[in-house]
Order: structure tokens, then sequence, then C-alpha cells
């Protein structure tokens, strides 16, 4: 039968708490990476924006996606600590091995969409058109 | 059309029907109109339209499920879409209508044994969704991206048709139109007719005793839960989300395995027209080679855009800068592979796989180079393929490169048509529901959307869907009479 409710009234199902993973930050400190690489010229505030959406939408991810997401993001973090994270995108960015490959192309698609779609005049370089 | 609050949601109703889409929303207004107690509940939110600019991000957001990123894994892996809000994916779609063609009903017929399923039926309620939805053809010259896709089929002989869509206008003019989605068509005669509308509330499973489901277990977005209760159910969230909630209530029998797909592969070309229109699609489809491969045209923003020129952005970079000039374009084919839906228990989303078969890739592949042969055609200056290391097409010449550097891991597979996950059919056997919906061995449990349809129909399917849903939905009324 229908439960009464209140506003206050706690959860009754608790879901898995996974919103948290993969970890915010290091999916955004990959994304910023990403994104100053391939469009250096975009504004730091743009690029703050659209890493913003990038964690927003990776977080929003179905759940299996996510654990897969993670995974690589978690590898590809502790790969960056050890050979610098610039260094590590721009090899990922040019010859990006297997499961690594989906990750930067997710970060990429959002990417390059929310730029063009806020700021359509845009040069590929990322800097701000006209 | 109004949708209650959460604290309104009933304790027990005559008829539950999971999800508002197509298959929902019919399935809904037939039994409303037929005197029953009809509750609705859809896991998206209320969004009308004009609210949200079409084929935009925000629209994404708000109206698709997971803001429009979800994939089924494979070699390659597949972006798909899924509607989640009132209406479902009737609301994100190109809105075009084509009826099931009377090969495919006959192959669902003969092949998997679908019981009643005569082309004079079907196509009688097909006119019937074609006066409710106003389906027709545009009042006046369709954008410019579609009659390029015209011009080149034209300039080859090809077969290549204007596709009608559910859609209404106040004038000669094509942006005056209002598309005759769920939201504005089925569902409110739904809800004038009792039918009670709960948006925001997604069904986590199904409580069965015996060969009978009883209640259904609900959660809104907090997490709070409540039970209802229920004579019958019809379970119509979309191939991926009702193969996931059967199985979540235990019922497994042929149940998520047979995902089939249209894979399609795109390419964006340049004219020296500003032909780009931003928030509408191409009404044109190429229909040469159908039902194999078909050609249409996509929704083609800036952002999406400059996706689909990402998978080689040191060369097709520069083409984002004339955005209103360029369109994207897609190659369609009905696949022979075949994926799997799996709920994982502690997982909330299912898993979605997707295996594409040999035949399926060099048929992409041949699909995707017609296509850019149509585009030159038509009169392109510049085609870009979506995949990696693709080159630019400017002259036929080019296309034999296109084919040999084209490789399946490369190249960004996407659909936005998904079916056949609780294939509908004869034989118990090979199917997960008898003819008319209803899962095998259950004696009230319905499944009532594109996951029925036994294949891939090779055309759009909301037509199939709907048609087929009404069918369903009267022949449960001969049943079971109130």
């Amino acid at each position: 039968m229908k439960q009464e409710r209140g506003e206050s009234d706690p959860p009754t199902i608790v879901l898995p708490r996974m919103a948290a993973f993969p970890p915010p930050r290091l999916i955004a400190a990959f994304s910023d990476r990403v994104i100053a690489n391939d469009l250096p010229a975009l504004p730091d505030e743009r690029r703050a924006d659209v890493v913003a959406f990038a964690v927003r939408r990776i977080a929003g991810l179905p759940t299996f996606m996510r654990l897969g997401v993670g995974a690589v993001a978690l590898a590809v973090g502790a790969a960056g600590r050890l050979v610098g994270p610039d260094r590590l995108v721009a090899v990922l960015a040019q010859r990006p091995i297997l499961v690594v490959r989906d990750y930067v192309r997710l970060v990429r698609s959002l990417s390059y969409a929310y730029v063009w779609e806020h700021w359509p005049a845009t040069a590929p370089d990322g800097s701000a058109g006209e | 059309m109004s949708d209650r609050a959460p604290a309104e949601l009933p304790d027990h109703v005559d008829v539950l029907v999971i999800g508002s889409g197509a298959g929902g929303a019919t399935t809904a207004a037939v039994l409303a109109e037929a005197g029953r107690d009809v509750l609705v509940v859809e896991e998206g939110a209320m969004v009308r339209q004009g609210d949200v600019v079409p084929f935009s991000l925000d629209q994404m957001d708000r109206q698709y499920r997971a803001g429009g990123v979800t994939a089924a894994i494979g070699r390659p892996s597949i972006a798909y879409t899924e509607g989640c809000c009132v209406g479902g994916g009737t609301e994100i779609n190109s809105g075009l209508y084509r009826k099931p063609p009377a090969a495919v009903l006959d192959r669902w017929r003969r092949h998997h044994g679908v019981a009643d399923l005569t082309e004079a039926a079907l196509f009688d309620i097909c006119d019937e969704v074609e006066r409710d939805l106003s389906v027709q053809r545009m009042p006046g010259a369709a954008i410019g991206a579609s009659e390029a896709l015209r011009r080149g089929a034209e300039r080859l002989g090809w077969a290549n048709e204007e596709i009608p869509r559910w859609m209404t206008y106040t004038s000669a003019d094509v942006s005056s139109g209002r598309r005759q989605s769920m939201s504005e068509t089925y569902l409110p005669r739904a809800t004038s007719a009792g039918a009670v509308l709960v948006s925001g509330h997604r069904v986590d499973r199904l409580v069965r005793r015996h060969d009978r489901a009883v209640a259904a277990l609900v959660s809104d977005r907090a997490g709070r839960t409540s039970t209802v209760r229920f004579r019958d159910v019809f379970v119509c969230g979309g191939a991926i989300q009702s193969p996931a909630l059967l199985q979540r209530s235990g019922l497994r029998h042929r149940i998520g395995r047979s995902l089939a797909i249209h894979p399609t592969v795109k390419l964006t070309a340049r004219f020296d027209d500003a032909l780009n229109v931003p928030d509408d699609v191409p009404v044109h489809q190429v229909t040469e080679f159908t039902p194999d491969l078909s050609f249409g045209g996509s929704a083609s923003s800036p952002g999406l855009i400059a996706l689909a020129l990402s998978d080689h952005w040191s060369r097709f970079g520069d083409a984002i800068e004339e955005w209103r000039h360029l369109a994207i374009y897609y190659a369609a084919i009905t696949g022979e592979g075949r994926g799997r839906v799996t709920a994982v228990p502690g997982l909330r989303d299912p898993v979605v796989t997707y295996r594409l078969t040999r035949r399926d890739a060099a048929l992409l592949n041949r699909g995707l180079a017609r296509l850019a042969l149509v585009m030159l055609e038509a009169g392109a200056t510049a085609v870009y393929p979506s995949f990696r290391n693709a080159p630019i097409v400017t002259a036929r010449r080019d296309l034999a490169t296109m084919q040999a550097l084209f490789a399946i891991t490369r190249v960004s597979v996407m659909t936005v048509h998904l079916c056949s996950t609780v294939p509908m059919g004869g034989d118990p056997a090979r199917s997960a529901t008898d003819s008319h919906g209803l899962v095998h061995g259950t004696q009230n449990i319905y499944v009532n959307d594109a996951a029925l349809l036994p294949d891939a129909p090779g055309v759009n399917p909301q037509a199939s869907v709907m048609a087929v849903a009404i069918r369903n939905a009267r022949r449960f009324l001969d049943r079971a009479p109130s």
C-alpha cells in the first residue's frame, strides 16, 4: 500500500552511493588537460565551464559506464602522476590505446559539443571568434 | 494535460502503464477511453514543447536518459539515445513517420509466428494514427540540407522520398510546425478519459505472486518509495528499460537477449550555400537500397557538427568555422548483429552490449561511401566521414581511399532505433511474449513498446510501435472485459 510521506521523511531506499565515483577531481583534471591540449587558445573561464559540464555529464552516466570510466580514470590519473599529466594527455590524444580511447573520446565529444553550442564562433584552436 | 504531484500516487489501479512514450501513451489512451482505471508512471519529467531548443544540450539534459550519453559496449561501442521524459522518444526524435513495410509484417508472421498480424488490420490502425498525429508532408520547401540529399539522389537516379512527419503547421513556413508527440496527442486523450499520469517516478520492480504481478515498487527522485497495486500491468519503458525491469522482477525467459538496432554511421558535408538549420532535420531519405541500407539527414547544430568532426579534429577542425555551410547525414543499416540488455543486481542501470557482424561492418563501409557519393553529386565541396584517420573527400576518386581506410573499430557508430529485447511471437521457445505482448508464463504482465518488435523493421519504428501497441491494447480489452 502507499506509504504516507512527508517532506522530512528519510528515504526508504538508499540507492548505491556511487555518484562520487569516478572522483570528480580526477575527471576534472583529465578533462582540463585534454581540452587544453586540443583547444589551446580556449579562454580559461570557458575551459572551466567546459570541464564542469564534462564532470556533470560523466557523473550522470549509466552505472556500468560510470564504473568503466572510473576504472580508466583511476589508471590514467596514476599514469599522469608518473609521467606528468600534460605529457600523458599529449600522447593519448595522438595515439590513444584501446580502453583509454573511449575515455578520451567521451571527454572530447562532450567538450566540443559544449564549446560550439555555447560559442559557435569559436575558432578550431579554441580562440574566441568574432 | 497535467501530471500529478508525487503524494497523489493511488494505492490501487485497474491497469498500471509503465512509461509514457509511443507504446505507453497509446496503451493508456485506448484503455482509459474504454473505461479502465489507468495510472501512467513516467520516470522522466514533463517538459513542454518550446521550453527547450530541439537537439540542444539543454534538451539532452532534460529529456534524454543520462543526458544522451549512453552506449552499448562492444567493438566498437555504439552510442544510443533514449528519451526519458513525459512522451518518451516521441518528444525528441525527428518526427518522421513510416508505416511498417508489408515485407516486414510478412516476416514477423512467417518467421516469428506472430498471429493476427494482418496487413489490412495493422494498416487500418496506421491510418488512425496518421489522422490522430496529423501526419503530413511539409507545406513548403524542405530545409536546404534536405533538398541537398534529394538533389544528390536524383542526379544518381536513386529512389528517394520526402518522409511525412507528425506535425501541424499554421502556415507554409515550415518553422511554424508543432510536433504532434505523445504529450500533445495520446496522453491528453488518456488523461481526459480519466487516466492519471505521474512523472518523475521510476518503477523499480514488480512484485509477483505465482504467475501474476500484484504490485509495483515505485521510487521518486529523492528515493522515497511507494507501492501501487494493480490488476494488470503494461510495461512500456522502451527496448532498454522494459527488459531491465522484467529482469529485476525475476523474469528472464528470452528477455533482453535479442537487442536489434539500426547501426548508423555519419558524415558531415560542406556546401557553398549556407544551408544549416540548427533546430530542424532533413525530411528526405534515400530509399534505393532499403531495407538493408538507407540515408537521411541528422540534426546539425554547431555543437553536433563539432562533435561529428571531432573524430579527426587535426584534419577536419578548420571546417567548423564554416558550420553554417555544413550539414550532417547518416547511413543506417538493418543490422544482423544482436545485443543484450542485462540487469545486474546492485546496479541501477542495465548493462547493454552489442556485437556487429562482419556483414554489418562491410555494409556500413559501403553505405558511408554511397552516402558520400550522394553528397558529391548534390554539390558538396568537401565530405568529412566520422571515423578516425578518415580522409577529406572532395571528389569521386577519394571514395576508394575512404573505403580502404575504413575500419569498424575506428568508426563512431550510433543508433536511435532500438527494439526486440522482449520479442513477441508464436513460439514460446523463441519469443518472450505471446503474439499480443503477454509475457510467457504470466497472466497479467504485458509489454507494449519497441521491445516487442520481433526484429528491426528497417524504417523509423515509431509508427510500427504505435500500431502494434494499439492492436495489443484492443486485444487486451477483448480478452479481459471489465
